[in-house]
């Protein structure tokens, strides 16, 4: 009884992905951006970020999240969207080993910041069902990505809203969704030619109507019967099991074999301990954890490390 | 008339700082409440607020420092989360003494073990009883005007008391939501001048917190109980004067929602009592008769008030948003605060603790309607079989 007596038919859900630090403000501006616009229409609006992904570090999976409703918003205090009509990848490689689509309604859209077609894009993502389109905006040609802490941690933004990619990429969710009338998005973002330009320019792929399927919730009463004592946790000594990060990296270190010396300066720099000198004098990277922080590359002093973006590689 | 904007709690309370020409904070990080001193470090430096900004070095020195401040006549301000209020807790008793109306903004958060960011009320009610004005504010809006209505109450000259103003952390401190800001102008009108009835002055030296025998501590203890039995009533006035100044008018005391013929209420405060209201909606459209009962002022404990109003209830279900491990009932400070209020009603009136919400989890749509569902079951029956649950494992 209790699903139906909740549901919101009016409201529409907006989950962001971003990578910390470096995207958080364009994630930011995208779900403010949206609403902001929405509210000039009428609607109840509320914007913020996942409280848990912060304090964020370089490359982690951050969210932010929009609810804009027809009717005042009943589902306010949440930390997530736990029904998203619209995901929307700040960073291509997020569609790699992250669990964007789960939960989303049936018919939601997924837009991707990439340069790729939303045909290369589709083959990462696994299971799309649910989806009833999938788009991509090339936002990084139409506008320069934006790095600040202002607006952070529920503070004002002093630098106001959609100057960098936010705006294309909040462009093409109009053009994909029709979520907010372009004119009221124009008027709320800084750089509104970047924004039609992603109105105007990404590429959609409508997928056939599919049903998304079921996530299964952890209750909190095996929470309680898995905790240990004290919630006194053993201390990782090889890895960390519990947190496997490979999933961070937007560009995987390539070794060329004929350069490398086996100096074992990446060895020495790799601030996660992902490099492993080899028997035949070379090096291997642990693709599991490495994060792609590219020290490696630009210590090594035979130039034998390249970064490749992680998306040109589909295991 | 105002200016509206989609704004944070944390932006919120920086706002009516502001308005309200605070001349001296004391800042020191800690989340979820640190939003508030980010955007008054912004204020001042776009010139937008005229302040002195003191980094302490810790939670017990940021209160020590407005302690100073405002012994030397200077309104101050400061704020903490969760360990960070417990570590300033030797602070508050003295500054309560010594008339000192200071204002602390508490984004709440659970207290370690282990190292937890979500909202719970624990810290701030930690404080209970340290002689301080406390409330709860459960949207944006409110932040702004209840941190303005404590100045105002706070350093009334009949009260002269500090005040903790506390909101849900991440849930009121985090999330935007629509806040009309007030003009200067309305503010001026509203709280007037801070003016202590002693300032520390090099011309007119004076001792504040003697050492005293024994023999001094009723008396001095006695004229603060005084100060504390003026607050309701200069409580009521503010609110009074605030609506009729900003047009937003507050129950000083308990909100109520929907409760005209409410056999059932749900009691509590704070941010997860917006969520209760939308449950109670839902079940009021199906015909059931339930409330929400959203308690505004935490000290003084508005027990008269309590007691007048909601001893006509078949059953309330309080829900508790902390842990007060080992507390009578077994529940919360709500709980057990709110059946001392009805004392006199005993067992007309059936009252039930739900403890929910604890570390920052949400309290959910569907855990409030079995709250209702089991509160329904006791008016049904007439028996309590369980005076509190735990939920999400009791219920």
């Amino acid at each position: 009884m209790s699903e139906s007596l909740f549901i919101e038919p009016g409201l529409q859900q907006v989950t962001v992905w971003a990578r910390g630090v470096l995207m958080n403000k364009d994630a930011r501006d995208i779900v403010v951006g949206l609403t902001e616009a929405a509210a000039k229409e009428g609607k109840h609006v509320q914007a913020w970020e996942n409280y848990v992904d912060l304090p964020d570090r370089i490359y982690v999976p951050v969210r932010a999240y929009a609810k804009i409703s027809t009717d005042p918003i009943e589902s306010r205090y949440v930390y997530e969207n736990d029904a998203p009509d619209v995901v929307v990848l700040v960073e291509e490689t997020m569609v790699k080993g992250l669990a964007v689509l789960d939960g989303i309604k049936p018919g939601a859209v997924l837009v991707v910041n990439s340069r790729r077609s939303p045909e290369e894009v589709r083959g990462f993502l696994g299971d799309t069902s649910g989806l009833s389109a999938l788009v991509t905006v090339d936002a990084n040609s139409m506008s320069k990505a934006l790095m600040t802490l202002s607006g952070a941690e529920g503070a004002t933004d002093a630098t106001g809203i959609g100057a960098g990619i936010s705006a294309p990429i909040a462009g093409a969710v109009v053009k994909a969704t029709g979520i907010v009338k372009i004119d009221n998005l124009a008027n709320v973002v800084k750089n509104p030619d970047a924004m039609k330009r992603g109105y105007n320019e990404c590429k959609i792929m409508k997928l056939e109507k599919t049903q998304p399927k079921k996530i299964k919730k952890i209750t909190a009463q095996e929470r309680l019967e898995q905790l240990p004592f004290a919630g006194t946790v053993p201390s990782p000594q090889v890895d960390n099991r519990g947190m496997v990060t490979g999933s961070w990296r937007t560009q995987r270190p390539i070794l060329d074999a004929e350069q490398c010396t086996g100096c074992g300066i990446c060895w020495i720099y790799c601030p996660d301990a992902c490099v492993t000198r080899t028997d035949d004098g070379l090096v291997t990277f642990n693709l599991e954890f490495c994060k792609g922080c590219a020290l490696c590359s630009s210590e090594c002093p035979t130039n034998a490390v390249t970064m490749v973006p992680e998306l040109d590689f589909k295991d | 008339m105002g200016k509206i904007k989609r704004i944070s709690g944390c932006v919120a309370a920086a706002q009516a700082v502001r308005l309200a020409d605070v001349d001296v904070i004391s800042s020191y990080p800690i989340r979820p409440y640190t939003g508030i001193m980010s955007e008054l470090a912004r204020m001042i430096a776009d010139g937008e607020l005229d302040a002195e900004l003191v980094y302490a070095e810790g939670e017990h020195a940021q209160l020590s420092v407005v302690y100073g401040a405002s012994a030397a006549g200077a309104r101050a301000y400061t704020g903490s989360s969760g360990v960070g209020v417990t570590y300033a807790m030797e602070v508050y008793s003295p500054l309560s003494g010594e008339r000192l109306p200071v204002q602390m903004a508490i984004g709440d958060r659970t207290l370690d073990p282990p190292g937890d960011f979500g909202s719970e009320h624990t810290d701030a009610e930690c404080c209970r009883d340290q002689g301080w004005i406390q409330g709860w504010a459960s949207t944006q809006q409110e932040v702004l005007d209840m941190a303005l209505i404590y100045y105002r109450v706070g350093e009334d000259p009949r009260v002269m008391l500090p005040q903790y103003a506390c909101q849900d952390g991440y849930y009121v401190t985090h999330i935007l939501g629509t806040v009309d800001i007030p003009d200067e102008a309305q503010v001026k009108e509203f709280l007037p001048p801070y003016k202590n009835h002693h300032v520390l002055d090099p011309k007119h030296p004076q001792i504040i917190g003697a050492q005293i025998e024994p023999e001094q501590g009723p008396p001095m203890q006695y004229q603060r109980r005084m100060a504390i039995d003026n607050i309701n009533p200069v409580l009521i006035q503010a609110y009074d004067e605030f609506g009729k100044i900003f047009g937003r008018k507050y129950d000083p005391f308990l909100e109520e929602y929907m409760t005209e013929d409410a056999d059932i209420v749900m009691f509590g405060q704070g941010a997860h009592m917006e969520t209760a209201k939308a449950v109670a909606k839902r079940l009021r459209n199906l015909g059931e008769k339930v409330g929400v009962v959203r308690l505004r002022a935490f000290r003084p404990f508005p027990y008269e008030e309590i007691a007048k109003r909601m001893s006509k209830y078949k059953a309330i279900g309080v829900l508790d948003n902390s842990a007060q491990f080992g507390i009578s009932g077994g529940a919360g400070v709500l709980l057990t605060e709110l059946r001392t209020a009805l004392y006199d009603v005993g067992d007309k009136v059936k009252t039930v603790g739900f403890v929910a919400g604890l570390g920052g989890e949400v309290v959910t749509h569907e855990e409030f309607l079995r709250m209702y569902k089991k509160l329904e079951d006791i008016v049904k029956t007439g028996k309590v079989e369980k005076t509190r649950y735990w939920v999400p494992f009791e219920l």
